[in-house]
């Protein structure tokens, strides 16, 4: 791996992953402090399965589902999926058509090792977001009132990191592999999508129930990291998925023209 | 240094490069001249493993430039025709950054090439002009000093006082024995600076030549001053003559070969002067540009 390629790219993402996760401290802190007084009545509420799916359960009535609800089924993913992918996607493809990786690959570096490099470095903008998404649980629930354990919190934290590692090396497999911008970036989003309507529906027709081990979303959050704590085989799953695409980028890449 | 045998890209639809046979001498400073689409940006990034060919291979340095693409792109500099940088980044970060990849490089070098360019390293890429930009370009394809150049288009967006700068340096790089391969629009560029050049067209090899070569096959034109106006339809006529243009008592006469049945023409008249008109750079190439390259 180039550790000067890393860190330049690192460096160029480095503003939006910093900035992502200010803004979550800055929303956890805002939903911790609107449990107290609209979280009890809002877990009165009714809500369609469906509907409670798609928001990981719609507990509202606790702190755990409260934050599960607002955090782990939406904002987390949201953000740290939408950072991985067009960070991805930005660095391999978006650079191949921005014309700078012809000059780069012109330099004594082999071009596996280059995406290894830009890999590693989106790998370290979902550290800073996982990061912020976990400092923000810890004040978010302790302004609300406290009732999660470290140990969750730290373990969704980590989850999320994991599922940020997997979407991101879809957009590398898929940047790296085609050149294409605006493939690697789309094809990522879909999954992550597709990924959270499966989990989410798939549980409630008996016959599709199986579609739930082929979304990223249920390795991430299928245990329940929040009220479960780490889910080990959702990590190594996740951890593997991660592992097999980004080095399907590195093939990908070395056996291709470059487009630009 | 550079030594092709067939070598081809074929994009399809009768784009690309098709069997390359070219040789660069160590130590020359080589012209690759050609329209846009010719296929002159496509010889360097095949060279550079940037792609790879259809068929046919290519050696520099005396490596195979698949095989042993790493160690010729330590020894290799290269400015791409489109120059892209990061734009949010400044110049010094950049120029810090490749020469990491190079395992870096001697910083005195660096330095004194952005002094003598005229660089502006401290702003960041997106603020700064074309020329500026160009710069930049220059600056990190020669601070490694390397054995070889690759620049493509080199002077794009320059000033004149930076091109006469940069071509101050190639002449230095010559002068040292290493080699330079460039593609140029710029035909007082390619006049000024090369040893020999080549001539593509339609991504096929039309000619390499040295400049003086090339002169001499060209259409050659004599300009005629006669004592009075003369009829130009007995010089069309003539063996070898390729165009007659007439303007007063002033003829001039495009002929290929010897000028005997054109000076015994003109002899049959009052002439007062008999002036060769030495074929400029631009006409040479226009006209390998136009014909199939078979004069």
């Amino acid at each position: 791996m180039s550790l000067s390629t890393a860190r330049i790219t690192l460096r160029l993402r480095l503003p939006a992953a910093v900035s992502a996760g200010v803004g979550l401290i800055a929303v956890m802190i805002a939903v911790g402090a609107l449990f107290p007084s609209v979280g009890h009545t809002i877990g009165k509420l009714s809500i369609p399965k469906s509907v409670s799916n798609l928001l990981g359960g719609g507990d509202y009535g606790t702190i755990t589902g409260w934050f599960r609800s607002e955090i782990a089924a939406i904002y987390g993913p949201l953000v740290v999926g939408g950072l991985a992918i067009t960070g991805a996607a930005a660095t391999t493809a978006g650079e191949e058509e921005d014309r700078i990786m012809g000059l780069v690959l012109a330099h004594p570096i082999r071009r596996p090792r280059l995406i290894a490099a830009k890999a590693a470095a989106i790998a370290g903008v979902v550290l800073i977001v996982a990061l912020g998404t976990w400092i923000g649980l810890i004040a978010g629930v302790a302004v609300g009132g406290g009732g999660i354990t470290l140990a969750h919190m730290t373990a969704l934290a980590v989850q999320l990191a994991f599922f940020g590692f997997a979407t991101g090396a879809v957009a590398i497999a898929l940047g790296a592999g085609t050149g294409r911008r605006s493939l690697a970036t789309g094809v990522g989003a879909a999954v992550g999508i597709v990924g959270w309507l499966i989990n989410s529906f798939a549980p409630l027709v008996g016959a599709l129930d199986w579609l739930k081990y082929v979304s990223p979303f249920y390795y991430y959050a299928g245990h329940d990291p929040l009220g479960q704590g780490v889910d080990i085989v959702g990590i190594v799953v996740l951890g593997a998925l991660s592992l097999v695409l980004t080095a399907a980028g590195m093939v990908g890449i070395d056996r291709r023209d470059l487009r630009a | 240094m550079i030594a092709t045998s067939g070598l081809s890209k074929d994009y399809g639809g009768g784009r690309g490069l098709f069997g390359l046979d070219l040789e660069v001498r160590e130590g020359e400073v080589f012209g690759f001249l050609g329209p846009n689409g010719a296929g002159k940006s496509t010889t360097m990034r095949l060279l550079l493993d940037l792609i790879r060919p259809t068929s046919g291979s290519a050696q520099m340095l005396g490596l195979d430039t698949i095989g042993d693409s790493l160690e010729i792109r330590r020894r290799v500099g290269f400015l791409p025709g489109d120059f892209a940088l990061y734009p949010k980044l400044t110049g010094r970060t950049v120029l810090d950054y490749l020469a990491e990849l190079r395992g870096g490089v001697d910083p005195r070098v660096r330095d004194s090439l952005v002094e003598r360019f005229g660089a502006d390293i401290d702003r960041p890429i997106r603020q700064l002009s074309t020329g500026n930009r160009q710069k930049l370009g220059l600056v990190q394809a020669f601070m490694h000093e390397p054995e070889l150049l690759i620049l493509d288009e080199p002077i794009a967006g320059l000033d004149p006082l930076v091109q006469q700068s940069f071509h101050a340096l190639l002449g230095e790089v010559s002068a040292e024995g290493r080699t330079v391969f460039l593609s140029s629009h710029t035909l007082s560029e390619v006049e000024r600076v090369t040893t020999r050049l080549a001539i593509l067209r339609h991504g096929r090899l039309v000619v390499v030549d040295s400049l003086e070569n090339l002169r001499k096959v060209a259409v050659q034109r004599l300009e005629i001053e006669f004592g009075s106006p003369v009829d130009a339809s007995e010089f069309r006529a003539l063996p070898g003559v390729t165009e007659v243009h007439a303007e007063g008592q002033l003829v001039t006469v495009g002929f290929e070969g010897s000028a005997d049945a054109v000076v015994k023409a003109a002899a049959r008249h009052d002439v007062r002067a008999i002036r060769p008109r030495e074929e400029d750079l631009e006409e040479i190439f226009l006209q390998y540009y136009k014909s199939d390259g078979a004069t």
